[in-house]
């Protein structure tokens, strides 16, 4: 018995191969290919590799829970000096990362198998889960800042395609491109990084990187330069701003790949923050800059939620709210809070999903508006969507309230006004999570949520299980060192555990009077349409970048190629057709008499040979003539 | 003697298939087929007993063919040119399958004129002499311009092929001027790369024929602002030719600057570098750029190409032997990519009739689309701008790590335009690929399995090369160090990245 866990733990590397041979395997199953079967087979295939790749992380994860962490490199590239190698290491905590995420995906994926059941798409979308699935598992394994590069990038490639499944669709096309440019951009500022770092550090591998910072010379202009190329990548990839507007478009995607999205997959680029950070600090402005986008995010981005409509785009500004608050906690050295935090916002964030899903499905609408009274139809959604924003928020004792203190407590005697923003952006979130409760839940019937039954088993079980396990969160974050720290902190400084609960419940509550009665009333109506928009429009960003960015890129290209076109080619042509006229005129020499021909030659040759042999001609009897 | 098999068999081939009476178009092609297929064995051949770590060339022939002239048949295979001769036997291969079996206005004429292009590229990479290399690089020119004259599309093709005759013949004036001078200058007896030697000509002379080679390849690869031939070219010339052409003709250019520029006259490279490094990265971005406002997919290929060749000018310029590497990695692997986008461009407008992106829609849609050729498109514009995993990227982080030590700014500049070629690419998958199929045409006809081969194979390359660059690394790694060093002797390879760390310091500041 002790030996499965050992050979689970030797080959722990072939983790992410599962999913991604499935992934590939799926695609037999596309149109075109393998008819006989339907697509489902596909769906099947994807959920049993996605379950072996569970099992053997858990196994992996009890055997090397008091181990030495395991090493492995395999080298890409090797020439002219420069040796990149993928490194990966198994650690307790990428292990039992790979764990959350193949479980996390199981749901997902199981979940998917009802909510897409009448979809043709499943080779596809299957396929690309599994590539999603063996990217976000070697990122959690890999040690090297190259190779996390290369795996965001991958990321944002499958993004775009999975973004992009209903393809047919305008808006689905519109997100699926601005999702993977916008989070191309970010990749790409990394991608700078991380080329800049090598000269200069001569590693990527992260513990060399931490320890070369802490000797590190750079001068603060490229430090700085370096370290916010740095930030830029995970702030793409975790929808930060400037870059955040992606996320509200990808929620065009399927709903099964929303859940892995808002889940695991943003958390990705925070996690890879917490790697680079040591680089980071080398620069007191990127830091500083990290910090505010981070706060700004999560104010902010919570204050958007409050006004969408959509119950999928409330989820997302949310997830941009939760992943800034991980960039400020990583920004000010809490980098295992940050981890924890992911960990317990990711898990009450696909219940959430999944628990709306479940309601969209059958109600047909995403619109919040036009929901209502469904509590005693649904009681698993509406369960898990409570149990869910609890999670999220800082409710004790679920999970979000220990990251969330956590953050505060230190915050507050050094960055009190970091603190008391993170206290804001708790109850946003809060305010935004009881309004969607409310417009789903309570209130009254309204004509799409009259016909409402609970959904099949495929989506009401992973939801269950999602709610059970959002549960338990606490006892998970329980077995770490952080929370026995957490905790003494907690009785030591209970003012401010008192203050993280208030902030919380001062959201519900106001978000409760609003909008839990028979008939909602809307807060932000009461400041005016023009309030409301600014938030409901994601403060016009997508205006602005149309405005700015997108037309200038646009009328740049088309003034090129004006230019192109009428300059560079004109003048090409005007050459041209001047050498095809000295044609045209030329062309009357040709007179037929032969005499004309032998001198044209004769002369031709005269030329040629003294051109050529000129260095003869000048040396020879002859020369001495023009000499004299 | 064997490595003369890969001009030999295709130009056998061509006179074969040329004087054969009656020959039907799909015998001819089956026929060429077969000719090509044997040159890309002899490659592939090759490549199995090739050695990696000798300089010199290997397989080498050396005839005397017109002592007084000093043009010697000499030719070898070195690391620098086996890459590249591989990439130019595969894309015959393809463009010979990608051409029609039906149909086909004068097919012996046709497979012929390919197969002496293919001939005339293959002797131009594994020619040791000076002016037989010129021989080849015009050979080449003859069957390209016929082939664009006759087989390319009906509204434009003379246009077209008069600029690319112009244009090319040009270059291969330019390039004869240089070689002359040069050759002269120095006072060799003859034109046989072994015994020349520029280095002790005055640099004003190695400048001047810099300069000339660099017109004469900069028309050919093409540099901006010498490119104007080749979006109209690349547009009007039938798919199997546009193939050949960016798959493997405009590789000569590349290959020439490599070896005859930088590689014959390092001195003068070194002086102009920074300007060329310039050239490039702007190059870089104005490829991207125009490549932003075309509708018409094949010459959004074509200004994509331009702007990938401006990568290839930064990595030249930069001079470390990462970038120069580098630079030898991007002829395949631009080689490759930009052979798959004219080969699935072509599929798409011989199936649909168009390649206007505003004039297609919803060509991924399973059952009336064309689902396969749409994913391998999407595949292959994702290799061009530089996703990991694939070719495009082995080159461009070769290149961008190389050169940004040097050159930090172009080489972002490098960068921002490979963000830009996601753009473009985004916009051309989002208007063909995506979207509603119109419902109103009758269905697309079906793009039988046999006809995706040479798309399936391109890819499985470019997959290759992506994962497992070593594979492509090997060959001409020696010899572009070789150039490295002797561009700048007083940095050894090894620490060349050591000690250039501290430029990295020094850039982007304001």
């Amino acid at each position: 018995m002790e030996q499965i866990f050992e050979v689970a733990l030797q080959w722990v590397w072939i983790v992410p191969l599962y999913t991604l041979v499935a992934g590939v395997l799926a695609l037999l199953w596309s149109p075109g290919a393998i008819e006989k079967t339907g697509p489902r087979p596909s769906g099947y295939l994807s959920l049993l590799a996605t379950l072996l790749a569970f099992s053997h992380s858990v196994l992996a994860l009890v055997a090397l829970w008091d181990q030495p962490v395991r090493h492995l490199s395999i080298t890409w590239f090797q020439a002219a000096g420069v040796h990149v190698t993928l490194d990966l290491t198994a650690s307790a905590i990428a292990v039992a990362a790979m764990a959350v995420i193949t479980g996390t995906n199981a749901l997902a994926q199981v979940f998917a198998i009802g909510y897409l059941e009448m979809d043709w798409g499943w080779a596809r979308f299957f396929s690309l889960l599994g590539l999603f699935e063996a990217g976000t598992c070697v990122l959690m394994l890999c040690d090297s800042a190259f190779f996390s590069y290369v795996l965001l990038e991958l990321l944002t490639l499958a993004t775009y395609l999975l973004v992009g499944f209903w393809f047919a669709q305008p808006l689905v096309v519109t997100g699926a491109r601005d999702a993977f440019l916008t989070k191309r951009v970010g990749d790409l500022a990394l991608l700078l990084g991380i080329i800049a770092l090598l000269p200069v550090a001569g590693t990527w591998n992260f513990e060399e990187l931490a320890l070369w910072a802490t000797t590190a010379d750079l001068t603060p202009w490229a430090a700085t330069l370096l370290g916010l190329a740095l930030v830029a990548g995970p702030a793409g990839k975790c929808a930060q701003l400037p870059l955040h507007l992606w996320l509200d478009e990808a929620m065009e995607a399927p709903l099964p790949a929303t859940i892995l999205r808002n889940a695991v997959v943003v958390q990705a680029g925070a996690w890879v923050l917490v790697k680079l950070q040591p680089v980071i600090n080398l620069s007191p402005i990127a830091v500083t800059v990290e910090a505010s986008i981070g706060i700004a995010t999560a104010v902010g981005c919570a204050a958007i939620a409050i006004a969408q409509v959509d119950v999928k785009r409330v989820l997302s500004y949310l997830t941009s709210s939760a992943m800034g608050i991980a960039f400020v906690q990583i920004a000010t050295g809490q980098g295992t809070t940050a981890l924890a935090g992911l960990f317990a916002f990711g898990m009450a964030m696909g219940l959430l999903v999944m628990a709306s899903g479940s309601v969209v499905w059958n109600c047909i609408t995403q619109d919040l508006r036009q929901m209502g009274g469904l509590w005693g139809r649904r009681p698993v959604p509406g369960l898990g969507f409570a149990v869910g924003a609890a999670g999220v928020i800082a409710l004790p004792p679920l999970g979000g309230f220990w990251t969330t203190f956590a953050a505060v407590d230190h915050l507050w005697p050094s960055e009190a006004g970091l603190a008391i923003a993170l206290l804001v952006a708790d109850a946003l979130a809060a305010i935004a999570l009881a309004r969607a409760l409310g417009l789903m839940f309570f209130g009254q019937i309204k004509p799409m949520t009259e016909r409402a039954p609970e959904v099949s088993w495929t989506m009401t079980l992973p939801t269950a299980i999602a709610l059970g396990f959002v549960l338990h969160v606490p006892l998970l974050l329980g077995l770490t060192d952080w929370f026995a720290e957490t905790w003494a902190a907690a009785l030591a400084h209970w003012p401010v555990a008192i203050a993280v609960v208030v902030s919380s419940l001062a959201g519900l509550a106001i978000g409760g009077i609003g909008y839990w009665g028979a008939q909602p009333k809307p807060l932000l109506a009461g400041l005016g349409a023009p309030v409301r928009d600014f938030f409901a429009r994601d403060f016009y960003t997508p205006d602005l970048y149309r405005l700015t960015v997108v037309n200038g890129v646009g009328a740049l290209g088309r003034a090129l190629a004006w230019f192109d076109r009428f300059i560079i080619d004109g003048i090409a042509n005007a050459m041209g057709a001047a050498a095809l006229m000295g044609g045209q005129g030329l062309r009357y020499n040709t007179s037929g008499r032969a005499q004309f021909y032998a001198l044209s030659i004769l002369s031709s040759l005269l030329l040629f040979g003294v051109l050529v042999g000129w260095p003869v001609v000048a040396e020879s009897p002859l020369a001495l003539n023009f000499s004299f | 003697m064997f490595s003369s098999l890969t001009i030999v068999i295709p130009i056998l081939g061509a006179i074969a298939i040329a004087l054969w009476p009656n020959l039907s178009s799909q015998t001819a092609r089956r026929l060429a087929l077969t000719f090509a297929s044997a040159v890309a064995a002899i490659v592939l051949a090759m490549a199995t007993q090739f050695d990696p770590a000798a300089i010199a060339p290997q397989w080498s022939t050396a005839i005397d063919w017109l002592p007084k002239l000093g043009l010697t048949y000499s030719v070898g295979v070195d690391g620098l040119s086996l890459p590249v001769l591989g990439l130019s036997a595969l894309v015959l291969w393809v463009a010979l399958w990608a051409s029609p079996s039906q149909n086909l206005h004068r097919p012996r004429l046709y497979y012929a004129l390919l197969l002496l292009a293919g001939a005339g590229l293959n002797g131009a990479f594994l020619a040791q002499n000076l002016l037989l290399f010129i021989l080849f690089y015009e050979l080449e020119l003859i069957p390209f311009y016929l082939l664009i004259a006759i087989w390319g599309s009906p509204d434009r093709k003379g246009y077209a092929a008069t600029k690319f005759l112009i244009f090319t013949a040009l270059s291969g004036s330019f390039v004869l001027v240089s070689f002359l001078c040069a050759t002269w200058l120095s006072g060799a007896e003859n034109f046989d790369r072994a015994g020349l030697d520029f280095s002790h000509l005055p640099l004003t002379a190695q400048l001047i024929c810099l300069g000339l080679l660099l017109l004469g390849f900069g028309i050919k690869l093409p540099l901006i602002p010498l490119h104007s031939w080749q979006p109209d070219t690349y547009a009007e010339a039938s798919p199997p030719v546009s193939i050949l052409l960016s798959g493997a003709a405009a590789k000569l250019g590349a290959f020439g600057l490599i070896r005859y520029g930088l590689g014959a006259f390092p001195d003068a490279w070194a002086a102009i570098a920074p300007g060329l490094a310039l050239v490039g990265a702007l190059g870089a971005l104005y490829g991207s750029f125009n490549a932003l406002a075309q509708r018409d997919l094949k010459r959004t290929i074509a200004y994509s190409s331009i702007g990938h060749m401006g990568y290839f000018i930064v990595a030249l310029a930069a001079l470390t032997p990462l970038s120069l590497l580098g630079a030898s990695l991007q002829m395949v692997a631009h080689g490759l990519i930009a052979a798959l986008l004219f080969y699935l461009a072509g599929t798409i407008e011989s199936v649909t009739g168009s390649r206007d992106r505003d004039a297609l829609s919803g060509l991924m849609h399973p059952m009336r689309g064309l689902p396969a050729t749409s994913s391998l498109f999407v595949l292959a514009a994702m290799a061009s701008a530089g996703i990991p995993g694939l070719v495009g990227f082995t080159a461009e982080f070769a290149i961008i790590q190389g050169a940004f030590s040097v050159y930090p700014v172009m080489a972002s500049l490098c960068v921002v335009a490979s963000g830009l070629t996601a753009v473009y690419f985004a916009i051309a998958i989002n208007r063909t690929c995506f979207g509603k199929l119109d419902e109103t045409p009758v269905p697309y006809p079906t793009v039988p399995w046999l006809q995706q081969v040479p798309a399936l194979v391109l890819t499985v390359m470019i997959f290759a090369f992506g994962i497992w660059p070593a594979g492509l690394v090997r060959w001409s790694e020696p010899i572009t160090a070789g150039y490295a060093a002797a561009a700048a002797p007083t940095v050894p390879p090894e620490t060349a990245i050591a000690t250039l760390a501290p430029a990295t310091e020094a850039p982007t500041l304001p």
